[in-house]
């Protein structure tokens, strides 16, 4: 991987939607560049883009105009099955809400992505079961959901968005439904995660925990970048 | 994907739910195989008694014969047809058929005489076990005849009193002859119990100055019937002779079997139907309560073709569940009817279209029972399902996932 290339490119992208008969402009021309190993915040108010953009480049929407390319490729000219394709095997998804599938276990959980790519069982089984170590699972891995706190259900969500070796992992608000404690926990996590094994990651939050972690701050006004601070 | 543990555990979540389903599954399959198996050994019990009587799986005339009957229209080579359908594999006999009177005392009726050979008779019908007074015809007993239960009751005769037999022979002189009754038979078909006389095929050339030939020769059903094959074999068999199988002898039963089984498929149907809308309801359930799970799915990349396998599978699951109850719940009953049967003895006796009904009902069971109603579900099912799945298998991530 190059580092001086962005794996995640933003050119004037805009986002409209319809509500009822009134234009919604979540996004009104970002620009913003991602390169390897960045450790990026999207902060602002609520209704100023940040999840509009995640899903943007997480190839779960799409622009209204402008460009959104992960790894050089423009997400706008794929077909839907390949922004599917794309989304198993080149980004992970954190979410806030951590939506795990209750059926399965955290070892399930986690090896999910892998299984869908069709890795061999036994590959999957060493790799998940190094992530779950590595993210202090170790020991829960037949849990269902219901049984690990809300922490220990973002770490398997973090798990699993991080096992198939993805370009970047998108988290929406990956902090927002833990304790202060659990928070810091899963942000140390994330960091160690970003600096020791160079994952690219992508927050949107309006939690000041994780701004002061992140190592770039870019914060959206009324969907618009209003400004973009390396540190 | 994981999409069988998937949609194992899944199924589970709302154990009610899917108890209902599989119940209302159950209960059809059940239902349809019952009423499949009791409907394929009435149309058996149809058709076995429709054939096995008199008229066989074929039979053979003299061209013309059948347009126009005559005593002088036979077959002249009758014994070598026999035979050589013996030899093709089929067992068939020759009858001498003719028309006359018949009086006792005071009264008269009109009668269909037939000539038969009792041995092969015996081995092609099962008309000579039908005897329900008296007996049947013997070879050494020549003057015995053998009549039909309404033709009996007519003549108001029993077994040991004289007839009185008339026609006109061959030779075109009057025929007439003293004759005994030794048998009356039980219900047999409309034409045979009103005018049905038996008498030996000896009995019959002496009394019709027949020498040589037969009128008719019936082939026995055997118990695979593919009907066209057998119509061929037949018909090669006897060249230049005219070959009627049973369907075109007896229309009416024939159009009456088909219709039955147009109406067990309609039935089926039916049924099906409203199963398919128990399950429809049942998955669409499913579906919208699981809707944000189907996004989160779409979002990781699982693609709608997986979606849709993981729906099928978790109604492939509930089919093969309810597969099984019902072979659990079925197969007892099943044996039980096709060894004992219903009893059907107050419509016993009772004849419609020339049949005369059998006094008890059994199932017949086969492959084809289980398959049939079996296949008709996991089609049912399959269609039921399309929506759905289809709807989960196209849902937006984003969209899915804003659900609570």
């Amino acid at each position: 991987m190059d580092p001086t290339q962005p794996i995640v490119e933003l050119v004037d992208v805009t986002r409209v939607y319809r509500q009822g008969s009134v234009d919604v402009h979540a996004l009104r021309g970002i620009t913003l560049q991602l390169l390897p190993g960045e450790f990026t915040a999207l902060c602002g108010p609520s209704g100023s883009g940040k999840t509009t953009a995640l899903n943007l480049v997480g190839a779960l929407d799409r622009a209204t105009s402008g460009t959104v390319r992960l790894e050089g490729r423009d997400l706008g000219t794929l077909t839907r099955r390949q922004l599917s394709i794309l989304r198993r095997d080149r980004i992970g998804f954190v979410f806030q809400a951590y939506n795990l599938l209750p059926v399965l276990t955290a070892y399930e959980n986690a090896e999910i992505v892998m299984a869908v790519q069709g890795v061999e069982p036994a590959r999957r089984r060493a790799r998940v079961m190094e992530l779950l170590e590595r993210v202090g699972l170790k020991g829960l891995e037949d849990r269902r959901p219901t049984e690990l706190s809300g922490g220990q259900q973002q770490r398997v969500a973090i798990a699993r968005a991080i096992a198939a070796g993805p370009a970047v992992v998108l988290a929406d608000e990956p902090t927002a439904n833990v304790d202060s404690e659990t928070a810091e926990n899963l942000l140390g996590l994330m960091e160690e995660l970003n600096v020791k094994h160079g994952v690219t990651f992508l927050f949107s939050t309006h939690d000041p925990r994780v701004m002061a972690r992140a190592k770039r701050l870019v914060k959206l006004v009324d969907g618009r970048v209003a400004s973009d601070e390396r540190r | 994907m994981r999409t069988f543990q998937l949609a194992w555990r899944n199924i589970w979540r709302n154990r009610r739910r899917t108890l209902v389903t599989v119940g209302a599954m159950t209960i059809a399959l059940v239902c349809t195989t019952l009423y499949g198996a009791m409907v394929q050994g009435y149309l058996a019990t149809l058709e076995r008694d429709a054939l096995d009587a008199e008229m066989g799986v074929a039979q053979v005339f003299a061209p013309g014969y059948q347009e126009r009957p005559s005593i002088y229209a036979v077959i002249p080579d009758a014994d070598a047809l026999v035979a050589r359908l013996d030899a093709a594999g089929m067992t068939a006999c020759a009858r001498l058929l003719g028309g006359g009177l018949v009086a006792a005392g005071e009264s008269s009726a009109g009668a269909q005489f037939r000539g038969i050979d009792v041995q092969r008779d015996a081995a092609v019908l099962v008309v000579s076990r039908g005897v329900v007074d008296g007996a049947w015809l013997d070879e050494a007993d020549p003057a015995g005849v053998v009549l039909g239960r309404r033709l009996a009751h007519t003549l108001g005769v029993k077994p040991g009193d004289e007839l009185v037999l008339l026609s006109q022979a061959t030779d075109g002189s009057i025929a007439n002859q003293l004759a005994t009754v030794r048998g009356v038979l039980a219900s047999v078909g409309e034409a045979t119990d009103r005018a049905g006389v038996f008498l030996t095929a000896r009995a019959f050339r002496e009394f019709f100055a027949l020498e040589q030939g037969a009128h008719q020769v019936i082939v026995k059903r055997p118990d695979v019937v593919d009907l066209p094959a057998l119509e061929a074999r037949i018909t090669a068999a006897a060249p230049g002779q005219q070959v009627l199988t049973w369907r075109r002898l007896m229309p009416t039963v024939a159009t009456m079997i088909d219709s039955v089984r147009g109406l067990v498929a309609f039935m089926f149907f039916i049924v099906n139907v409203a199963i398919a809308i128990v399950i429809l309801n049942a998955m669409l359930m499913a579906v919208f309560e699981r809707i944000r799970e189907f996004g989160i799915l779409k979002a990781l990349g699982v693609g709608p073709l997986e979606v849709l396998r993981l729906i099928y599978a978790e109604s492939l699951f509930q089919v093969v569940i309810a597969l099984g109850a019902s072979l659990v719940l079925e197969t007892p009953l099943l044996v039980l009817l096709s060894a004992r049967g219903l009893d059907m003895s107050s419509l016993a006796g009772v004849s419609a279209v020339g049949i005369t009904m059998a006094s008890r009902w059994y199932a017949v069971v086969g492959v084809s029972t289980f398959t049939g109603p079996a296949a008709m579900m996991f089609f049912v099912v399959a269609a039921a399902v399309l929506y759905p799945a289809a709807k989960a298998a196209v849902i937006d991530p984003v969209e899915a996932m804003r659900h609570a």
